[in-house]
């Protein structure tokens, strides 16, 4: 399912952007070549004690970005789940709503298609769409190229709406400040205990369209223990995109997010 | 699955050393996963036959040592170490259910043997 499968071709992936200001392709930028080695007395000449993260490439971009985004106090957040879970529906009535308040732009990763880029795009929200080809998560360097290409002039926060994935993107940092995951009610209530590495590395689980949870027999308080028994650090908010319900405290969670 | 991944940024790193000590063969590598790094270890094993392939690593031993989640409570001040094969952490001395992970996201490479 990823660029991972071993053929040895590298799938460039894409950036479109969908804003009024920045249209068209990105050009590819260089990467640096940044794996950090310590080497401080080899065992043997040919033993070498190298602890060089597997992920350091990846997590430097992330500090960039980080950087960028305090600079610009920009609030970022990372949003993960299953595919279908309702990120995008959630952040099209975002921007349309809380939009409204503080500026928002949105970087949008998917295999292929520029749909959901499309779905998000509004004349105030510039959006950008990472097409990733086969690659099954968003890495930190395809986030920069993706918020490379946007105008952040006054934008308070910026949403990364990760692929629908809810393994490989638990490794990548991306910079950003939050990390949103989503478990809506037409999954199972045992996700949070499957996929555990994830919900361990949440900010903020939202356990979405509990409009239908009653119709689909979704128990919501046995989502909501197991999301507390696995990821006690993170903040808990139900809510409904489609009936609004829940919006206001998702809502109040940006703004007391918000860098001062 | 990204693991072909990760051990495609091993294997450059590998190379890199063995090149600079004009080493003829790596013998065995060393690599170390948190239980928390969202990698699994077959997957990685299986990434790895796949990449050394034709290079200096090629049929090396692959060594891959488990961190466990360390998680700090703080009611009791005190860190402990997450069960192996549990996500759910709960403080030994109070019971209290605890989300501060310090450790176990590691993905490193620890050490390369070569001859």
């Amino acid at each position: 399912m990823c660029v991972e499968c071993g053929c040895g071709k590298n799938v460039p992936f894409g950036v479109r952007v969908l804003s009024y200001l920045a249209p068209g392709l990105l050009k590819p930028r260089a990467t640096a070549e940044a794996v950090a080695t310590v080497n401080p007395e080899p065992l043997s000449p040919l033993t070498v004690e190298v602890h060089a993260s597997l992920l350091a490439k990846n997590d430097l971009a992330a500090a960039r970005n980080r950087g960028l985004f305090a600079a610009r106090r920009i609030l970022a957040l990372n949003l993960v789940s299953s595919p279908g879970a309702g990120k995008t529906t959630l952040l099209s009535r975002t921007v349309d709503e809380f939009g409204r308040e503080h500026r928002c732009a949105v970087v949008v990763g998917d295999l292929e298609t520029d749909n959901d880029a499309r779905r998000i795009h509004r004349p105030h929200v510039p959006v950008a769409q990472i097409t990733t080809g086969t690659a099954c998560h968003l890495d930190a360097d395809m986030v920069a190229r993706g918020v490379g290409a946007l105008d952040l002039a006054d934008v308070r926060v910026l949403f990364i709406e990760n692929v629908g994935n809810l393994v490989c993107p638990a490794s990548f940092d991306l910079g950003e400040a939050v990390r949103v995951v989503l478990l809506s009610a037409t999954e199972g209530e045992d996700k949070p205990l499957k996929y555990p590495p994830i919900f361990k590395s949440a900010h903020l689980v939202l356990l979405t369209k509990t409009d239908v949870a009653a119709v689909l027999g979704f128990d919501l308080q046995a989502a909501a223990d197991n999301i507390r028994r696995v990821a006690p650090q993170a903040q808990l908010i139900q809510l409904s995109a489609r009936s609004g319900d829940g919006l206001a405290a998702w809502y109040d969670f940006l703004r007391t997010h918000l860098p001062p | 699955m990204h693991e072909v991944g990760i051990m495609e940024s091993a294997l450059t790193v590998v190379q890199r050393h063995a090149a600079e000590r004009k080493a003829r063969r790596v013998d065995r590598i060393v690599l170390r996963i948190g239980t928390l790094a969202g990698v699994e270890p077959e997957a990685l094993r299986f990434a790895f036959d796949v990449v050394t392939r034709g290079t200096v690593a090629e049929g090396a031993v692959l060594a891959i040592e488990n961190a466990p989640a360390r998680v700090y409570c703080p009611a009791c001040e005190r860190e402990f170490t997450g069960e192996a094969d549990s996500f759910i952490f709960t403080c030994p001395d109070c019971h209290a259910l605890c989300g501060e992970v310090r450790s176990g996201r590691e993905l490193e490479l620890s050490r390369i043997e070569m001859s």
